[in-house]
């Protein structure tokens, strides 16, 4: 009897697990699938889990309604390029907070926190103004300079170089290293999985950033990914939803796939966003 | 008698030895002593440009007049630009917009995600992927989320409302009408962010030391009272963060309102930062644009006090 | 090579003196041992002729050169960290040759440099390894290749044998002092471990609170401790001290090893030829050819080394003995050492001992 009990608990469980599952990836699989219809089967009632025909050509139509080369170079630019800066900015910075002693440590460690607890939706108006004021409004610099640095980064970083064993700084420096070569060649190495880590949640985050491109950029020339994907379905006429799922398909795609590779990392890199 | 005799010699030894010596290193005491500021000059310098002094900034700009077309022309009229906003019907659907859109994500979306971390925080490889899969909608851009949303809820061809249908119940009109909109984003900000409150969540319960669960075991304690107990005050360092980030990023909707709704049907899904860009973007209204943006880095202010006092207490009562 | 001098050194933090007006010649060649209990300043030292840390007030002088404001790395000093501090991202041979590239070696010459230590050291096979693949010997060896190679004047040492198991260490104590031989540089080596001390220095510097209590060769310092710090700090077990007859402002010590145990019964002894004391054995600890006895005594609790062999069991009644020749003086305030007994009468064997 208590078996059976068990069993069937064991079973509901299962069930249980299933449909969690079902919720968030039958959305995706569903996004595939329609990806791959013709419009009138996107169209059909009741509708058919797989493509009949597989239209593969959505891919091209989508890939050719706009400079789309051009928005993947700019996103992989600016992504790049934001991650390059805030890992030139971050090092340094947390170097000083994790290992030196100075006048004012505490208070500037204290609005770095505050940079990290305010989103940059705030205040992107001045922002706005003042990158126009320099005539940098619609470049790719006005997409990378505002997250040159980065407070979570800093953040990261910091903690990861508290950890480093003092005797070993100390071997560095009787073995005549500079603090600068100390910083580069022993530090870094060293919180390298907090660095990977920070690259990744970086990189995605400014990879999916909608809001920013959206604000300062009005032309194709500096366009990022996700603001061709977003204009997909302002096109003429009816939604082609097939085309759509399909731009949204090559947008997506490089982050599964980054996310199947280092799904610990990942995880890991916005888990530290709590601590 | 010795110590002391030894700290007041100090400074008129060092000054009466070989002035050359003492030179020279007070200009190598004065390099180790600027060394952290230059490393951190890069870093302070972009969050003074791109950080501090915008804040100052947008509390300047909303007491102007002005836009974007013509920056030039500014004139300060005070706190007009408030009195507008406080008169303006829209912006009290606004923030109400914005409040019901926060309570309900962060309150529902908390809620889900304590009781999946409760049963997915197991060993079991299965638990793990599950977590995985849970997670999986909080790396994709909220682009692709509200497009593929969109279509899920398209009232003609949807697969929401095709399900509606095979089980016999009636078409729902999510985005099209006022009264369905605003609930359709929260559905949608709830599956983004569930996985990521999860796997928090799921954190915070492993770092629980098993012993007191074994103790309340010993001590016959029910789940429930297990639960309530030990398990949620333990849990509330993780909870508070919860709560305080959550709340932020509700404040901050943006993506999914101008790509799936624009703020409609009939300005029920406008919230904060929507609005904001429209009046600035949009509109021309740079003032009125600037007042609400205050009030939000006001808003946001005070969850980020509030959570830094929690946090300096808690750090003491360690 | 070079030696290594200290005058008046000392150092404070935050007003806490930690080493206090050191004066110390290290002679060059010489292998010095700085040793005595946790917090006596002797790390602190050793850190300060490094160059890790700053010395508040005094001099230090490397050969010819006062080094106070030259930093770690051009002091032409090497040094070996308790726990290695190894760089644990670089591989054996990165980790050997860091300090020579930083000086600008040219890569041939770090080559041929780095090969040839690691032949000496024995480490050839394991030049590709990373740190976390060595065990505790073996990263030890590389602790002191990467010493070795630059061919410094001096080297310093902090415990660096405490994490080795017992066994691994004496071998390492044996090869750090052939080592010594070898290369006939400065050592300079910080211990807690009075054996350690006693075996491998030929100069001994005993340090207690941030004072130094006597400088010395390890016979020396066995045989004629200046005062009543070292008498107690080295030998195992300690000095016994007890209460000097007939002047107050004494007190007599005498060591384990040389105190005999007569049976109860054989009493009546000429108090001329030496000290004797009743009493009881209350406990004893086998070492295995020596047995450590405690007596308590009608003039104090005392312990005597005594031959296995020969041991008492506990709850005898005993009779410990002590040759006057071995009975040291020394004064009850500040603890110097007066002299030796001879007969009944103390001899100052050392006139106004200077510690």
């Amino acid at each position: 009897m208590y078996r059976v009990v068990l069993a069937s608990r064991k079973t509901v469980e299962w069930i249980g697990l299933l449909i969690v599952a079902f919720l968030f990836v039958f959305p995706f699989l569903w996004m595939a699938s329609t990806a791959f219809k013709t419009m009138p089967e996107v169209r059909q009632f009741p509708p058919t889990l797989l493509p009949e025909t597989w239209e593969w050509s959505n891919f091209a139509q989508a890939w050719e309604s706009g400079p789309f080369l051009m928005y993947t170079w700019n996103s992989i630019l600016v992504a790049v390029g934001i991650l390059i800066l805030q890992f030139l900015t971050a090092v340094p910075a947390a170097y000083a907070f994790a290992r030196y002693k100075f006048p004012g440590r505490n208070l500037l460690f204290g609005l770095v926190l505050i940079v990290l607890m305010i989103p940059g939706q705030v205040i992107f108006l001045p922002i706005y103004v003042q990158l126009s004021g320099w005539g940098l409004v619609n470049t790719l610099w006005s997409l990378i300079l505002p997250y040159a640095a980065s407070a979570f980064g800093i953040f990261l970083l910091r903690q990861a170089f508290m950890q480093v064993p003092d005797e070993v700084i100390e071997a560095a420096r009787l073995d005549n290293a500079s603090e600068w070569k100390i910083m580069w060649t022993i530090m870094v190495p060293m919180a390298k999985p907090v660095l990977v880590t920070f690259g990744l949640f970086s990189f995605i985050y400014h990879w999916n950033d909608y809001f920013w491109p959206l604000i300062m950029t009005n032309s194709d020339e500096v366009r990022t990914l996700p603001i061709g994907i977003s204009s997909l379905h302002m096109s003429d006429g009816g939604t082609l939803w097939n085309v759509m799922m399909a731009g949204n398909m090559i947008l997506i795609l490089p982050i599964l796939v980054i996310f199947f590779v280092a799904q610990r990392h990942i995880i890991k890199a916005f888990i530290y966003q709590s601590k | 008698m010795r110590k002391a005799a030894t700290v007041q010699e100090l400074p008129g030894v060092s000054q009466s030895k070989t002035e050359v010596r003492s030179q020279a290193f007070a200009w190598s005491d004065l390099a180790s002593r600027l060394r952290p500021y230059l490393y951190l000059a890069p870093a302070l310098i972009c969050f003074v440009l791109f950080f501090f002094y915008p804040i100052g900034s947008i509390i300047y700009l909303s007491f102007q007049d002005w836009s974007l077309i013509n920056l030039e022309q500014m004139e300060w009229v005070g706190l007009q630009n408030y009195q507008d906003l406080m008169k303006d019907g829209d912006f009290h659907q606004v923030l109400g917009n914005t409040a019901v859109f926060t309570i309900a994500t962060v309150g529902i979306g908390l809620t889900l995600s304590f009781l999946l971390a409760l049963w997915l925080n197991k060993k079991a490889k299965v638990y793990g992927i599950i977590q995985a899969t849970v997670f999986s909608p909080h790396i994709i851009s909220l682009v692709s989320v509200s497009m593929l949303w969109m279509w899920l809820m398209d009232p003609q061809f949807g697969l929401l409302n095709a399900g509606l249908e095979a089980v016999g119940l009636p078409a729902y009109t999510w985005l099209t009408d006022p009264k369905s909109s605003l609930l359709s984003l929260i559905i949608v900000s709830i599956w983004k962010g569930v996985g990521y409150n999860t796997l928090i969540f799921i954190a915070g319960l492993q770092s629980i030391p098993g012993d007191i669960y074994e103790a309340a075991a010993l001590d016959q304690s029910p789940w429930w009272r297990t639960l309530r107990r030990i398990t949620i005050p333990m849990l509330s360092p993780t909870i508070f963060f919860l709560l305080i980030i959550n709340t932020i990023s509700s404040f901050q909707a943006f993506d999914t309102i101008a790509i799936m709704t624009q703020g409609g049907p009939i300005n029920s899904t406008n919230m904060l930062v929507y609005y904001i860009y429209e009046q600035g973007m949009d509109f021309y209204n740079g003032g009125i644009a600037s007042a609400a943006s205050v009030i939000l880095l006001i808003l946001v202010g005070i969850l980020t006090a509030v959570h830094f006092l929690v946090m300096s207490k808690r750090v003491h009562y360690r | 090579m070079a030696r290594v001098v200290l005058e008046q050194v000392t150092k404070a933090f935050q007003n806490q003196s930690v080493v206090k007006g050191l004066d110390l010649v290290i002679p060059d060649g010489s292998f010095t041992v700085l040793v005595g209990p946790s917090g006596c300043g002797k790390s602190t030292t050793l850190r300060m002729i490094a160059g890790l840390e700053t010395v508040t007030d005094g001099k230090i002088i490397i050969g010819d050169q006062t080094v106070n404001q030259l930093p770690p790395g051009k002091r032409d000093i090497a040094m070996v960290f308790q726990n290695y501090a190894l760089y644990p991202t670089m591989n054996v041979y990165d980790n050997i040759a860091y300090g020579l590239r930083n000086r600008g070696t040219s890569k041939k010459e770090c080559q041929v440099l780095v090969e040839e230590i690691a032949e000496i050291v024995g480490l050839s096979d394991y030049l590709k390894r990373k740190p976390s693949q060595l065990s505790g010997g073996q990263r030890q060896r590389v602790a002191l290749a990467r010493a070795m190679v630059k061919k410094p004047k001096v080297f310093l040492m902090d415990e660096p044998l405490s994490n080795l198991d017992a066994k691994l260490r004496n071998q390492m104590r044996v090869e750090l002092t052939s080592l010594h031989k070898q290369l006939g540089s400065t050592f300079i080596y910080v211990t807690h471990d009075q054996v350690e001390a006693m075996t491998m220095g030929d100069q001994i510097v005993v340090m207690n609170d941030g004072h130094i209590m006597q400088v010395a060769t390890p016979m020396d310092l066995y045989q004629e401790p200046e005062n009543l710090f070292v008498a107690q700090f080295i030998g195992s077990p300690p000095m016994n001290i007890v209460a000097a007859e007939g002047k107050s402002e004494h007190v007599w010590g005498f060591r384990p090893e040389k105190a005999v145990l007569l049976p109860a019964a054989v009493s009546a002894i000429a108090s001329e030829e030496m000290w004797s004391a009743r009493g009881q054995v209350v406990s004893r600890e086998i070492l295995g050819s020596d047995t450590l006895l405690h007596v308590e005594t009608e003039k104090g609790r005392v312990i005597v080394k005594a031959d296995s062999e020969a041991a008492m069991q506990v709850g005898s009644s005993v009779t410990v003995t002590v040759p006057w020749e071995y009975m040291y003086v020394f004064e009850k305030g500040s603890g110097k050492r007066v002299g030796r007994m001879s007969g009944r009468v103390p001899v100052s064997t050392r006139a106004g001992g200077d510690s």
